[in-house]
């Protein structure tokens, strides 16, 4: 909608405080899900003409490319067409010409699919940066690991509902249950057994454990202290895909999609 | 509206297409084709003259004598007319058949005969056998037997010498003078000179070849040129590269852009064809076509009536085809729909025959001014006669404003079909699509500008 691709059915979009126009266009980087390259072009004219259309100059577009180019280290096929290119270094080539113009706004969905490891790295160090830099970023994806390390604001979605919204930590808080996670040297059975404890699963050679309500922390700790060797306590903090399954399922709807 | 992106939407359309391979073998192979065609027709033509050993079975006993002498020394058979001696004289043409002719008794019956002679041809002995027969020859009628009877000017040649001698003959039968026989066989040269309103008498002949090659390219470009703005469209849609530049770009500028870029790359062929054509021509053609006048002569208002008309026309059909493109995400099902631009193409061929015979009839006139075959048929007009100025104003006004308003609708069936993924949609989503006009998304939507 903000990319001028479907029409809102009611309302108006202000973008970076102001009213959606042509100028606010220029300002914003949008990489869509599905990736779309003319699959003749060849890599650098494909990015000199996506500049263009931003209305990049082409002395600033040359600038930009080229440092680009060496960041994701796509010098190498800069004259290939983009038939040629495998799908992780397509992804690179599109996630240049998302940001060739230098935008204040960065519209991603699911910007890391097709990428290796080291690129999703890659990427993502440059996506801190610009962050850093003042820039907003909106990403979108499915897989919430991703947008917990990244994102400092999330919009939680469901059947094109809006579920739950705000600060990550925030919401991390508001969604604590008082779980401890613990690294102890006891058997399941002898957890258990620990006064307070109401259940308990091991995870990673750990224990998850919830607290009876009302239960004091510090004793419980000494309790276990006294009776098992206890290497690390600390309060666990929910995944984002808990607070997220927890939300859909108290919202009666059951689907998946995050935005920051 | 925002040129500076339209330009780079048509910078990218013209560069691409430039850069391909089939661009360059079409712009390159397409003229030495023609040339080539050419050159083949002419050395197919001197090659059909030289030596045609002929027998005659003469069963008339009277014809073979003056037709020997008719077919081997055209000139020499009425010595006596001055005016035959005198073309004698004259330096023998190009293509000039040498006959050689032998006459053929009946060897037993009329049957064996014709076997030995069949033999005599199979074996190339002989190019061909006639067979003179009385009983056929009332019905005028004579029989010619070859390997080849598709030689069309050995045949012709043939053909004129008989009724030459048989004229001749008649004209003796009924005691006029042999000379008199050269008189009535002397044929009017039709010469055709056209009258305009400048009041100058100009030959034409040229000129109409002219409009020809040039009626001829302005047809073949609505083609390949609509329908490559069609297979642009939807392999941008396709790839989802539209979605990217849609982020850019408003979907009018992108149509325009892209109409505009593949309208070039049609003209730059033009161009490096009529160069080409000119250094081909030059020393080849002009060479082979030495002494006729067929040197074309192009008027300055017929290249003029080609700009104007090639334009509108590019644009209208080149708008039809985009917006038959937009809706659907694969060249098969765009297909059937295209058939209608084509049809529309297609039916100033299927109506030219007749314009040409009549330029200022009513099937001309009608055609002239309907919008679809305007392009194609009022250039042909113009280039053919003179067509009253109103005419022609009428033709061009209902062609502009059908262009701008298939622009307008192509332009909005296009901005929703690009996006549009999926199912097929049908003519009446289509339609809706066409009246919907987008929200306050943006300021300014391409709609409410139009062209």
């Amino acid at each position: 909608m903000t990319m001028n691709i479907t029409a809102p059915d009611s309302g108006e979009i202000h973008v970076l405080g102001k009213p959606m126009d042509r100028e606010t266009q220029n300002r914003i980087g949008y990489l869509p899900e599905e990736r779309g390259l003319y699959r003749k072009m060849k890599v650098l004219d494909h990015l000199y003409f996506l500049a263009a259309i931003k209305e990049v100059n082409r002395e600033t577009a040359r600038a930009r490319i080229e440092e680009w180019l060496d960041k994701m280290e796509l010098r190498p096929w800069l004259n290939k067409k983009v038939d040629e290119l495998s799908k992780g270094m397509q992804q690179k080539v599109q996630f240049i010409a998302t940001i060739v113009h230098d935008p204040e706004v960065l519209i991603l969905d699911e910007v890391f699919s097709g990428l290796d490891p080291i690129n999703t790295a890659l990427v993502k160090d440059y996506l801190t940066a610009f962050r850093a830099k003042g820039k907003t970023i909106v990403f979108s994806t499915h897989v919430l690991e991703q947008a917990e390390k990244l994102c400092d604001e999330i919009c939680l979605m469901a059947k094109s509902k809006k579920i739950l919204e705000g600060n990550l930590k925030e919401l991390k808080r508001t969604h604590a249950e008082g779980q401890i996670r613990m690294s102890l040297r006891a058997s399941a059975a002898e957890v258990a057994a620990l006064p307070g404890v109401s259940a308990s699963h091991p995870v990673n050679g750990a224990y998850v454990i919830s607290l009876v309500p009302g239960t004091d922390r510090q004793a419980f700790l000494r309790t276990a202290i006294e009776r098992h060797e206890v290497n690390a306590f600390s309060d666990r903090e929910p995944e984002l895909e808990e607070i997220y399954l927890h939300a859909v399922q108290k919202a009666g709807l059951a689907e998946t999609r995050t935005i920051e | 509206m925002n040129w500076r992106k339209i330009f780079a939407i048509v910078r990218r359309e013209y560069t691409e297409r430039i850069r391909t391979k089939a661009f360059w073998i079409a712009t390159l192979i397409i003229p030495f084709l023609f040339v080539g065609l050419f050159i083949v027709q002419i050395a197919i033509a001197r090659k059909s003259g030289g030596e045609r050993r002929l027998a005659v079975v003469d069963m008339t006993g009277h014809l073979y004598a003056p037709l020997a002498s008719e077919l081997t020394h055209p000139a020499s058979v009425t010595a006596s007319g001055e005016e035959m001696t005198g073309e004698a004289a004259a330096p023998p043409k190009k293509q000039t058949i040498h006959w050689v002719v032998e006459p053929r008794p009946i060897v037993g019956d009329l049957e064996k005969t014709k076997e030995t002679l069949r033999k005599e041809v199979l074996a190339k002995k002989i190019s061909a056998y006639l067979l003179l027969d009385p009983a056929r020859l009332r019905k005028d009628e004579v029989e010619y037997y070859s390997t080849a009877v598709s030689e069309w000017m050995t045949q012709n040649q043939l053909e004129r010498a008989i009724n030459h001698v048989r004229l001749r003959e008649k004209i003796v039968a009924h005691g006029l003078a042999p000379e008199v026989g050269n008189e009535l066989d002397k044929r009017v040269d039709l010469r055709a000179f056209k009258v305009t309103e400048s009041g100058t008498a100009e030959e034409k002949g040229a000129g109409i070849i002219a409009a020809m090659v040039f009626f001829f390219l302005m047809y073949s470009t609505f083609f390949m040129y609509g329908y490559q703005v069609m297979r642009g469209v939807i392999e941008e849609k396709s790839t989802r590269i539209v979605e990217i530049v849609i982020a850019s770009v408003r979907p009018t500028e992108l149509m325009l852009g892209k109409i505009i870029g593949i309208g070039l790359v049609g003209l730059t062929q033009y161009f490096a064809w009529s160069l080409i054509a000119m250094n081909l021509s030059l020393p080849g053609i002009a060479s082979l076509l030495a002494g006729s006048d067929m040197a074309p002569k192009i008027p300055l208002s017929m290249l003029g009536f080609f700009i104007l008309f090639f334009l509108f026309g590019y644009f209208l059909y080149a708008s039809i085809y985009t917006a038959i493109a937009a809706p659907f995400n694969t060249d098969q099902e765009a297909q059937q729909l295209a058939m209608i631009p084509m049809a529309m193409i297609v039916s100033g061929i299927a109506v030219y025959p007749a314009v040409m015979n009549n330029p200022s009839g009513g099937l001309a006139v009608f055609v002239s001014l309907l919008p679809f075959t305007a392009p194609l048929m009022m250039f042909l007009r113009t280039a053919l006669g003179q067509v009253p100025a109103w005419q022609i104003v009428l033709s061009v006004v209902l062609l502009a404003a059908t262009t701008v308003g298939l622009a307008w609708f192509a332009g909005r069936v296009y901005r929703v079909g690009i996006l549009m993924y999926g199912k097929k949609p049908t003519i009446p989503e289509i339609l809706r699509w066409v009246r919907y006009s987008p929200g306050k998304a943006v300021p300014a939507p391409a709609a409410r500008e139009g062209l």
